[in-house]
């Protein structure tokens, strides 16, 4: 027979205890998961941070992604919220910075965006002076590119440069090839005969005339020695001569002292004539002292003559123009 | 052989095969549909029987597998953490460790083996247990009403999936979270802060809709496809025991295409 749909063929439904209670208990479990993991999700994302805005311009935006970090001495102060191509081709790369974190960020701050060989590109605030003033709302500031990768081409340029140096340095007729032979033959001539000498003079004669003068020069050194034992007996001679060693009548010094005491008692009679030449002047000086006061007196004497002679002479003129003989001094006009 | 007449067996055999193939997945997604539509009905949570058979198909979908799922989860999550922390460490590379833990355990790993561990423990043995009564009746010559199939077994047997897979989705993608924090900063609460933002950085919202969407999809393709396999007949209109490899597989084609999917929407 067929069954209809009032009257299901279902299995009885099996009792669990607090069934309802159980089954509430995992939906509201689900229920805490979801929403909380939304919540976090958007906590996480910093939706709930009151921020400010900031634009850094840069001619180029690659690698950067809404979402990434801005960091100020490695601490994220801020996110990348969109990327824009400006009116003037320039790529306005907007960043969200939570008020809290806005006070590291200056008037005078710079903002690099590098880019390693490994990783994404890094957006990187400095403020060297963080009493200036703060960073207003919506500042636009320039970034500071540096690119590692950039840098790759002309590094390989200069490599295939001294890559190419050092295949020419190493060709087979190169200066290092032949600098290399040169130093194999000679090497080679150190192992002969000669060794070094023959490297250092080239050809084995001049090595042989070295060889040759080196002797000479022992043989004249031999002589030195023996012109040396030479003059060592002439200085005894000297020493015996001049200071009379090894000699009763003790040589030139000897004399030479002797001679200079005989100065000494000479010069201490000088001394003593001198003193009385000294003595001497000592009276001489008062002679002529006593001269100078004379010659003084002389002078007070000579200056009372001449008054007197003016005297004589006023007293000569009044005689004469009293005396008969007066001549007639009014001259006459015709 | 007449070769025209064997390429004409062919191109037949083949063609019963596409029209097979195209039949079964469109009752797959008829059967969704109809899930889904029974399932925003208010009807269906009436109170008395359909309220007590949803309640009672979604506890048992998931307690019994709460332990057992976390167990092996927070094992895995753990041991992954440790290679992916290990490994960045040794390449100098460990401001990206969190980030790929989170990208691959909890955006990809997770859902992936939430929804084949309830396939495998609850979805797949429960179509096998609907087939098998299916069967029952039809041997004893009586015939189940489609509308009631459905609203007396599938639909609760289907929000039961559904939940059980969002739910250990969701339990295990905390767990992995926490575990990550204590295994790169240990029993400390200062690297909260810089963890809270990796996360953040990683959820973008483009990358949390995909996600959403994904285990949403996950969880509707554990609900709807072992069951409509269950409720199909075969070849000989008969409710025949099926491999369960096969069933596996099928399932496991539509979790893979929906994983295709979401990292081509990720990463592309």
């Amino acid at each position: 027979m067929n069954a209809t749909p009032d009257d299901p063929p279902v299995s009885a439904i099996p009792e669990v205890k607090n069934l309802e209670f159980k089954a509430a208990l995992l939906l509201v479990a689900m229920l805490v998961l979801v929403v909380g993991s939304a919540l976090y999700v958007m906590y996480a994302r910093g939706m709930f941070e009151d921020t400010q805005r900031l634009v850094l311009i840069s001619d180029d935006s690659e690698g950067v992604v809404v979402g990434m970090d801005m960091t100020f001495a490695g601490f994220p102060i801020g996110r990348v919220g969109r990327i824009e191509l400006g009116a003037d081709g320039t790529a306005r790369i907007l960043i969200d910075v939570p008020s809290r974190d806005a006070k590291w960020l200056r008037t005078s701050s710079i903002f690099t965006m590098e880019r390693g060989l490994v990783g994404g590109t890094r957006i990187r605030a400095y403020s060297g002076v963080l009493d200036d003033p703060a960073l207003p709302d919506g500042a636009e500031r320039s970034v500071l590119r540096g690119d590692t990768a950039a840098e790759i081409p002309k590094l390989a340029a200069s490599m295939r440069e001294v890559l190419e140096n050092v295949a020419a340095l190493t060709k087979k007729d190169a200066a290092l090839d032949t600098a290399l032979s040169n130093v194999q033959s000679a090497t080679e001539r150190l192992k002969g005969p000669q060794g070094a000498m023959g490297v250092l003079m080239g050809n084995d004669e001049d090595a042989k005339k070295l060889v040759l003068t080196i002797d000479r020069a022992n043989a004249l050194l031999a002589r030195a020695d023996a012109l040396t034992a030479r003059m060592d007996s002439l200085v005894s001679n000297a020493n015996k001569q001049v200071f009379g060693q090894g000699t009763a009548e003790g040589g030139l010094v000897a004399d030479a002292r002797v001679t200079v005491q005989q100065l000494n008692g000479l010069l201490a009679e000088a001394r003593t004539s001198l003193q009385k030449v000294d003595a001497v002047l000592v009276e001489a000086q008062g002679i002529a002292s006593n001269t100078r006061e004379a010659t003084t007196d002389l002078g007070v004497l000579r200056g009372e003559v001449e008054s007197s002679l003016r005297k004589v002479d006023g007293l000569i003129s009044d005689i004469n123009r009293k005396w008969p003989f007066a001549r007639d001094t009014e001259i006459k006009l015709p | 052989m007449n070769p025209v007449a064997a390429s004409q067996t062919l191109m037949t055999r083949w063609g019963q095969r596409a029209r097979l193939w195209g039949t079964t997945w469109w009752q797959v997604v008829m059967l969704g549909a109809q899930i889904l539509v029974m399932a925003l009905a208010p009807s269906s949570y009436a109170r008395g029987a359909p309220r007590q058979r949803v309640l009672l198909h979604v506890h048992q979908a998931t307690a019994p597998l709460l332990t057992g799922f976390l167990v092996l989860s927070a094992l895995i999550s753990l041991v992954l953490i440790r290679i992916v922390v290990a490994t960045a460490y040794s390449y100098g590379l460990s401001q990206y460790a969190l980030g790929v833990l989170v990208r691959t355990l909890v955006l990809e790993l997770i859902p992936l083996y939430a929804a084949m561990f309830v396939a495998a423990r609850y979805a797949m043995p429960g179509a096998q247990v609907v087939r098998e009564q299916l069967s029952a009746y039809q041997r004893a010559g009586r015939e189940w009403g489609q509308g009631v199939l459905l609203t007396t077994e599938l639909l609760p047997r289907a929000l039961a999936s559904m939940f059980s897979v969002l739910m250990l989705a969701a339990l295990s993608c905390v767990i992995a979270l926490v575990l990550t924090y204590l295994t790169v900063y240990g029993f400390s609460h200062w690297g909260l802060p810089g963890y809270t933002r990796n996360v953040g950085q990683v959820f973008t919202p483009a990358v949390t809709l995909i996600f959403t969407l994904k285990t949403l999809f996950f969880s509707l393709a554990v609900a709807v496809v072992p069951l409509a396999g269950s409720a199909q007949q075969d070849a000989q209109g008969l409710y025949a025991q099926r491999s369960d490899i096969s069933e596996f597989a099928r399932l496991f084609s539509v979790v893979l295409l929906i994983e295709i999917m979401s990292l081509v929407g990720n990463y592309y």
